[in-house]
């Protein structure tokens, strides 16, 4: 864990104060259950807008189930529920009668895995973009190209769009199932782990690409590798056993954290 | 540790596992001996009866001479009821199946309704054969007398039901598909509910994510990631069907002529070989042979289709 403070200078480097910036996402008081377990206790915690806050924490803190709860795709399974409240622009997206159409067109998703579908490159990208808007072909391969040139990975498959996307390697799968989050024009977009099924090559590329995709979208990201958080995150919660202990700017949790249970993670004491 | 006593250990491990490496080969052979014996005679005995004629004639009257007539009317039926089952029995099976793996995956409905699946799957072909026969043969032809020994049978409109109910009712290739196609629902129902469950719940969640419904995400992603699966379980109903006899006993019957009528009793293959095979006349035993060989064919040729099915989709994820 020595490099921690190493790896720090990329995110310095990127220049502008990380503190000025207005709230995109404002979580409140919020709980989750999974039946009778309170697997989240009353975190407060403010996203903001163009920027990349990152989840650390040891195996099994919720933040997963933190992130998992910004577009309510924790709403498929029965016996998982959540309270209080995540405000979106002004709008409570817990709320009942909040429309899920609309929370997913706005927050994007990008999983662990990368899990292309079964369909061709360009219809996976495709394949979101035509349940919002019914566009021609050519407006289509418009945005398609688009979506591809901001996951970077157009270069590497124009030449085989109507390809299955099942064919590309672990890294690309990943970089088209960002491409495909993107192409919806979200505001915001969730990383889950997105780097841990990927070798060291293919995740620089997808950090780099983070870095990249904050100018436009504001992003969330929940992380294993702590100098990941490091590298590509303006800001950094940790989380210990579903609360949030400590949340700020990632340059100070990692050199002056003003919890000890903080300092003990990020210095491999434990976790 | 005492050095005698891991030695004897030792060697009682190694008789251990030499016995049992003995026990579980000799019911391997045992098994496969007995496979190939059945095959190898079905294929040394059925090819002496293959002939065009198979292909092209009736069944032949009892005694006739050997080489005249063959088994078109027989294997025209067999086609048309394994057909009919399948087309009746695969959209139920798979929709049931759906309900399974995305529906009530997590609920205790699921998993009743997989345990009932389950029984289904396996109640003796002859019990389901029944069961058809009581209800669209048996109870229709209950009704009627019981109308018909009344005084309710001189009201017009009854009479007109009895008579009703006892034309529908009789051996038909209807009531034969039917019977075959409570042996596909089962397969088709079980595999379709593990072929959707096996893909990954990401994908799900991956499509779910993107503000797409739950209907299309099924319809349109996972039937997709899982259509190979389920296509083998479709045929590996198939392959069940063509060379179940008991259930056609009593429903489909058997007939010596040409009927391509759904509403009539139906010649097919397996009854036909139990006919013919069971007879004293030596044309018949072997026609009874021939169609053994084709039904053994047909079996053979689906399940290396089904099974090549699964190998692909098997490669295409690796």
């Amino acid at each position: 864990m020595t490099n921690v403070s190493i790896s720090l200078q990329t995110t310095l480097a990127a220049g502008e104060p990380a503190a000025a910036a207005p709230a995109k996402m404002v979580a409140k008081n919020l709980n989750f259950y999974y039946g009778d377990f309170r697997a989240l206790i009353d975190i407060n915690l403010t996203v903001p807008e163009h920027r990349v806050t990152a989840l650390i924490g040891p195996s099994g803190c919720g933040k997963s189930t933190l992130l998992r709860i910004f577009n309510k795709i924790y709403a498929v399974y029965p016996n998982q529920r959540a309270e209080g409240e995540i405000i979106l622009d002004g709008a409570n997206l817990l709320d009942p009668k909040y429309p899920l159409n609309r929370l997913r067109s706005k927050v994007g998703m990008v999983f662990q895995k990368p899990v292309p579908f079964p369909m061709s490159i360009y219809d996976n990208v495709a394949y979101g973009i035509s349940h919002y808007e019914k566009l021609g072909r050519a407006d289509m391969e418009v945005r398609v190209e688009q979506a591809l040139r901001q996951g970077a990975l157009w270069d590497e498959v124009k030449d085989k769009l109507k390809q299955s996307a099942l064919g590309l390697s672990g890294g690309q799968q990943q970089r088209l199932c960002i491409a495909r989050a993107v192409a919806l024009k979200p505001e915001v977009i969730l990383f889950d782990e997105p780097t841990s099924a990927l070798d060291p090559i293919a995740t620089g590329k997808i950090e780099q690409l983070i870095a990249e995709l904050k100018q436009e979208f504001t992003i969330l990201i929940v992380t294993h590798n702590m100098q990941q958080a490091a590298r590509c995150s303006d800001f950094t919660a940790f989380m210990y056993l579903g609360e949030l202990v400590e949340h700020g700017v990632t340059q100070q949790i990692f050199t002056k954290p003003s919890k000890q249970q903080t300092e003990d993670y990020i210095t491999g004491r434990f976790g | 540790m005492d050095h005698a006593v891991s030695e004897r250990l030792f060697l009682r491990r190694r008789i251990t596992n030499w016995l049992a490496l003995v026990l579980s080969g000799g019911a391997a052979i045992i098994g496969l001996f007995f496979l190939s014996w059945i095959l190898f005679t079905t294929l040394s005995k059925g090819i002496d009866g293959l002939s065009l004629a198979m292909f092209t004639e009736m069944t032949p009257p009892p005694g006739a001479p050997i080489g005249e007539g063959g088994l078109l009317n027989a294997i025209f039926g067999s086609i048309v009821m394994c057909t009919l089952a399948v087309m009746m029995a695969a959209p139920v099976g798979i929709a049931a199946g759906t309900f399974l793996a995305e529906y009530a995956n997590f609920r205790k409905i699921g998993s009743v309704i997989r345990f009932v699946n389950d029984i289904l799957l396996s109640a003796p072909s002859i019990v389901l054969g029944l069961f058809v026969y009581m209800v669209l043969i048996g109870a229709p032809r209950q009704v009627a007398t019981v109308i018909q020994n009344s005084d309710a049978g001189q009201n017009n409109w009854l009479a007109g039901l009895a008579n009703w109910l006892i034309d529908i009712s009789g051996f038909s290739g209807f009531a034969g598909a039917v019977a075959l196609g409570f042996i596909v629902l089962p397969v088709v129902v079980r595999t379709t509910d593990e072929m959707l469950r096996l893909v990954p719940t990401q994908m799900r969640e991956a499509a779910l994510s993107l503000g797409i419904p739950q209907w299309k995400v099924t319809t349109q992603v996972l039937y997709r990631a899982a259509m190979s699966g389920i296509l083998t379980g479709v045929m590996l109903g198939l392959a069940r069907i063509s060379g179940e006899t008991a259930p056609l006993l009593f429903t489909a019957f058997n007939n010596s002529f040409w009927n391509a009528d759904l509403g009539e009793p139906m010649a097919n293959l397996p009854v036909t070989v139990y006919q013919f095979a069971m007879s004293p006349f030596e044309n018949w035993q072997l026609l009874a042979w021939a169609g053994a060989f084709l039904i053994t064919c047909f079996v053979l040729l689906v399940s290396v289709l089904a099974r090549s099915l699964l190998l692909r989709k098997k490669m295409s994820h690796d």
